[in-house]
């Protein structure tokens, strides 16, 4: 996709997604196309989704349990398909989230490792 | 997968929906509508893909995937029934032939022995620098063995009874068993007396392989006692043909050599012995060795210096090899090192064997039996006991004589002179234990070298199969390219289209695995046959398709789909999608790029096809050409009209001139029996791999040289009955045998014993000296024996094959045959087998109770002799055709293709003016090109590979450049009617008709 319009932005890392999409449904369901905007806006628009690879990642997590389908309204008053977090959602994010703090500071560690020495 | 399928229902509503909520958002922010639905879109990405990707979450995907390429790839091929036909039976015929191969060499070399656990189960194997100073060396064939004197490193699997006894009982291994051939069994009790084939073994030899009875019960400890009545277990196979499989023989009584033996019991069915390919009809305790043959030595049992037993040991469970190797090999060296070796001392009785007492002339001198071609034992009843491995010419040492269990005297000079224990610690003597899977080799040996030949033959079939469909693949692929760029333009993945493209190729590969299986069992039946039948004992390996096999094939089928669908499949991902869009089929202008590259992996396909094919015909040329010149030998001797049978009066008790008039008198009668023209007998009969070589001293030589010719016993009337001329001097009187017998006797007399010599012979020992009267051999007493008054040269005879066509032929002797059984030669005037009836009454007036056997012509005897370079030659020339048509098929399809897609360019060619002759030259030129370069890299490899097959070859050079050139040639001919066809097709192109193709 083109990146010419906006400011700047960065390649989905692989496999982040799924923790974006369970992380955004935390605030509490949401059906796709919100799903990925949110993703887009609380990124402040860093974060490029191809949006059509969101279908596949939500897939994966209805497969593993991770989140749930139920029919609902939209706030056009137009039938929708919600996605939300499930108790075993819930606890994978936690444990993602750590995960990936982890391997964030890490990474941060090697590459900055003066900046972080001053901030600690 | 309810969930699953409603998930995906929704998945297209769900997508729409997406979009147009973007599309939306994208108005709002005051896009016009038309740019704001293309933007949601190409914000969304590829929907087929996502769709695609969506799926493939709820798994089995690529199962649904394959299911949907296999059901398009079988519509594909019904849609084009002739290129499915063509590569099906071309891969059937690849993997048919490998798979027939392989399933032979699964039952000669990969198929565990029948016992339990086999795994366990090792054979101990001696080695030592020098061959050791045993005075008795008998092998079964049941393992490769080295014992020719000046040799390196001599080692056998042969020991002594009582160095088995006492491995057994230092209880180093869970269970041990020793065994040994019988030699021949007369056995009567069971309808008229037959001859069969039977095992000693030791009385713990079926627990040991863990073994249960079809019938009755196994022998036990107690059976193998000198104090037991003697007990006998059937082969299952044999009690099926001999006894009808009724459950009443056990108890039942037979007579073996005239011994009574009750029937204990019947092995179990996968069980004929336990080496690859044996077959015994029954089994016998080792305790009656000396009783159903009493040429035995009496001492024999306690003897340590008579090495007649294979021993094989079961490992405790969970116990390492080094251990007990290290505890056998103790005990070894222990007894060959530091035991006393009752060798010959005086006054030690000796039972009177054929060797012993056979005129050589003491036993100072080295009196070998040889075997140059099959082997050991029993091998004339089933050769493929025999089998020990050869090289060329090399004679070793054969370890029974003909009629009876092994006795063979090895005295090397070091045994009268030398130290009196069988072996030194300087030739370090020593145990290793074997897996007896790989240890007992067996007949595998013999059959081995040749199927693994074979097999390459068939990988190289197979390859050549290969490229001949990729070629058609690659042909149909140009025509499928238009198909193949629309669904990537759909946005199809080039790894799903490349992966449907290889499931079509596996597809394919797949039936033709399955015609190939079936191709393959009636190929292996009938090889079998044809081996079976040239034995007189059936093949004791059975083939069949068993898991390994199906494995194999499944896996050659998927292997062969993979290797041949993948350049296809490569070239069909790059295409260029626009012009291969815009451009239809049958267009050529845009497609010149494309084509250039089809066109050079095709044309690399055909070199590499061609070039295969020489290879395999080269092969199949030089064993074909080896076949000839086997059977074109002068073998020196007339071997039509001769039948030749063996009988053994020693079996039922005849002993010392008895069975010289035994012989005498069959001899006169079956003269007299119309239609025979001629009779005679010998020790053995001339080519049936026997042979015999004495070793003596020549006059004038320094004393402790040993000189060596080739030795055969033999009747009266033996040279005229085998049209054998003399070139000097006379044959046999009647004194002469009388001579020869009272040599051969515990007092030899002092006059020479008459021999005939053969050219050879005189060429080596005299030269120009007058053979005639020429005495040498003589030998004092010593240590070892009674003095031998030698022999003296009565007469020579023209050179003549002994033991079989590929040996050359050496000095040689024939002596007046006096002890020992023998094989009787009768020349008649017309068919041999027609007087077959009349011979088996002559025989029965003198006894009733003596069977004929090896009963057959000479000729027949010489295709036996020859059956497996027949069996190579023609599974070689059949797979070398095979290559041929293969090969000539690929490069008709390849210009056939070309002329089909050159169709308009000839029409164009052919209006400006082309004359036919040159049109037809345009394609004739590629095709002679293309087959020049692949016989040019054929031959090439051939030259490089070839020399693998030397030691199957007989007076043809692996590099032989007739065959090169004779093979060339047939393809180079072959080739150019293949190209013709098409060429021709090119020629007749009506130019107005061509370019209205347009």
């Amino acid at each position: 996709m083109s990146t010419k319009e906006q400011k700047e932005r960065i390649e989905l890392l692989q496999g982040t997604l799924d923790l974006l999409v369970l992380r955004t449904l935390l605030l509490g369901r949401a059906h796709g196309h919100a799903i990925a905007k949110a993703i887009e806006f609380n990124s402040d628009e860093v974060l490029q989704v191809e949006q059509g690879s969101l279908y596949p990642a939500l897939h994966r997590l209805i497969k593993r349990g991770w989140i749930a389908v139920e029919a609902g309204i939209s706030e056009n008053n137009r039938h929708a398909k919600f996605y939300r977090l499930t108790a075993k959602g819930r606890r994978q994010l936690a444990l993602e989230t750590n995960k990936w703090d982890k391997l964030a500071g890490a990474i941060a560690r090697i590459l900055r490792p003066a900046e972080q020495g001053d901030q600690s | 997968m309810r969930r699953r399928k409603r998930m995906l229902e929704e998945l297209d509503q769900d997508i729409r929906d997406h979009i147009e909520r973007q599309t939306l958002d994208n108005v709002e922010r005051g896009l016009p509508p038309e740019e704001a639905r293309y933007a949601a879109m190409r914000k969304f990405g590829n929907v087929t893909r996502v769709k695609e990707e969506t799926r493939e979450v709820w798994s089995f995907v690529w199962l649904e995937q394959l299911l949907q390429d296999i059901h398009f790839g079988l519509r594909m091929l019904r849609k084009s029934p002739g290129f499915a036909a063509a590569a099906i039976l071309t891969l059937a015929l690849g993997i048919g032939a490998n798979t027939a191969i392989f399933s032979l060499i699964d039952a000669v070399i990969l198929r565990s022995l029948p016992v339990q656990n086999p795994s366990q189960l090792v054979v101990l194997k001696w080695s030592a620098r020098n061959p050791p100073n045993v005075h008795g060396y008998g092998s079964s064939g049941d393992c490769p063995m080295e014992l020719r004197s000046g040799t390196a490193n001599a080692y056998g699997c042969s020991f002594s009874e009582p160095m088995f006894r006492e491995i057994a009982n230092a209880n180093i291994f869970s269970a041990t068993a020793a065994f040994a051939n019988s030699g021949r069994l007369n056995l009567t009790g069971n309808g008229p007396a037959t001859v069969i084939n039977g095992q000693l073994v030791s009385g713990d030899f079926f627990r040991t392989m863990g073994l249960k009875p079809a019938a009755g019960r196994l022998f036990e400890a107690d059976d193998d006692k000198l104090s037991s009545a003697p007990v006998a277990v059937l082969n299952y196979g044999y009690w099926q043909s001999a006894f009808g499989g009724s459950r009443d023989v056990v108890g039942h009584a037979i007579e073996l050599n005239n011994v009574p033996f009750t029937i204990i019991g019947v092995a179990e069915q996968r069980f004929t012995g336990i080496a690859p390919g044996s077959d015994y009809d029954v089994w016998l305790p080792l305790s009656d060795a000396q009783r159903v043959n009493e040429r035995w030595q009496n001492h024999r049992s306690d003897d340590v210096s008579n090495w007649w037993l294979t021993i094989v040991g079961r490992l405790k469970p969970g116990t390492q090899l080094a251990p007990g190797q290290a505890a056998v090999s103790g005990l070894f060296r222990n007894e060959v090192l530091y035991g006393s070796v009752p060798l010959f001392h005086a006054g030690e009785p000796m039972g009177p064997t054929p060797q012993q007492a056979a005129p050589t002339g003491g036993s100072a001198q080295l009196r070998r039996e040889v075997r140059s071609g099959g082997g050991p034992p029993a091998s004339d009843k089933s050769p493929l006991i025999s089998s020990i491995p050869l090289q060329g010419n090399k004679p070793f040492i054969r370890p029974a004589p003909q009629a009876g269990p092994p006795t063979d005297r090895l005295s090397a000079p070091e045994t009268a002179r030398g130290p009196q224990t069988l072996s030194r610690a300087a030739d370090n003597p020593q145990v290793t234990l074997v897996p007896a899977q790989t240890g007992l080799t067996g007949a595998r040996a013999q059959y081995s070298d040749p199927l693994r030949v074979l097999m390459l033959a068939v990988g190289l079939i197979l390859l050549i199969a290969c490229a001949n469909v990729a070629g058609l693949i690659l042909a149909r692929g140009a025509a499928r390219q238009k198909e193949m760029a629309m669904r990537l333009a759909l946005g199809a993945g080039r790894a799903r289209v490349g992966r449907q493209l290889l499931t079509e190729s596996v597809l394919l590969s797949s039936l033709g695995g399955t015609f190939g299986i079936l191709f393959a069992y009636w190929g292996a039946h009938a090889i079998v046959s044809f081996v079976s039948a040239n034995q007189t004992r059936p093949l004791g390996f059975a083939t069949g398709i068993d898991l390994r096999v199906l494995g194999f094939t499944v896996a050659v089928s998927l292997l062969t789909g993979i290797l041949f669908g993948i350049a296809p499949t490569f070239r069909s991902l790059r295409v260029n999608l626009t012009p291969a869009l815009k451009e239809g089929e049958g267009s050529s202008a845009s497609f010149g790029h494309a084509d250039g590259k089809w066109l050079s992996i095709g044309n690399t396909l055909v070199v590499a096809q061609i070039a295969l094919a020489i290879v395999v015909l080269v092969g199949a040329g030089l064993l074909v050409r080896t076949l000839a010149n086997l059977r074109s030998v002068d073998v020196g001797f007339d071997s039509h009209n001769i039948l030749i049978f063996g009988i053994d009066p020693t079996l039922i008790g005849y002993k010392g001139p008895q069975v010289d008039s035994f012989y005498r008198d069959l001899q006169g009668r079956l003269s007299e029996t119309p239609g025979a023209k001629s009779v005679s007998y010998s020790m053995v009969p001339l080519l049936n791999n026997g042979l015999m070589i004495t070793v003596f001293h020549w006059p004038g030589t320094p004393q402790d040289q040993q000189s060596e010719a080739d030795m055969l016993g033999v009747g009266p009337n033996f040279f005229e009955t085998l049209h054998i001329p003399f070139l000097a001097g006379r044959g046999f009187t009647a004194s002469d045998f009388k001579l020869s017998a009272s040599n051969s006797g515990a007092t030899p007399t002092s006059a020479p014993t008459p021999v005939v010599v053969n050219q050879a012979f005189v060429e080596k020992y005299l030269g120009k000296e007058s053979p005639l009267g020429k005495k040498f051999g003589e030998s004092p007493a010593d240590a070892n024996g009674p003095p031998s008054p030698g022999y003296e040269i009565v007469g020579v005879v023209r050179d003549a094959k002994y033991s079989n066509l590929r040996r050359e032929i050496h000095p040689g002797m024939y002596m007046p045959q006096s002890v020992g059984g023998a094989s009787f030669e009768l020349r008649t005037a017309a068919d041999p087998q027609a007087i077959l009836p009349a011979i088996r009454e002559v025989v029965s007036q003198v006894s009733t109770n003596l069977p004929l056997f090896d009963v057959k012509t000479e000729s027949m005897q010489i295709d036996r002799l020859l059956f497996q370079e027949r069996l190579v030659a023609r599974l070689a020339g059949f797979f070398g055709l095979l290559a041929l048509v293969l090969a000539c098929v690929g490069l008709y399809g390849l210009l056939s293709y070309e002329v089909s897609r050159r169709t308009r360019e000839i029409g164009i060619r052919m209006a400006l003016g082309a004359h036919r002759g040159s049109v037809l030259k345009l394609v004739l030129r590629q095709g002679i090109v293309l087959a020049t370069a692949g016989a040019a890299v054929g031959v090439g490899v051939a030259v490089g590979v070839m020399r693998y097959l030397t030691s199957m070859l007989y007076d043809v050079h692996a590099n032989d450049p007739l065959t090169m050139i004779a093979v060339a040639a047939l393809l180079t001919v072959v080739a150019l009617t293949a190209c013709y066809i098409p060429a021709r097709r090119a020629m007749r192109v009506d130019p107005m008709v061509a370019l209205r193709y347009e």
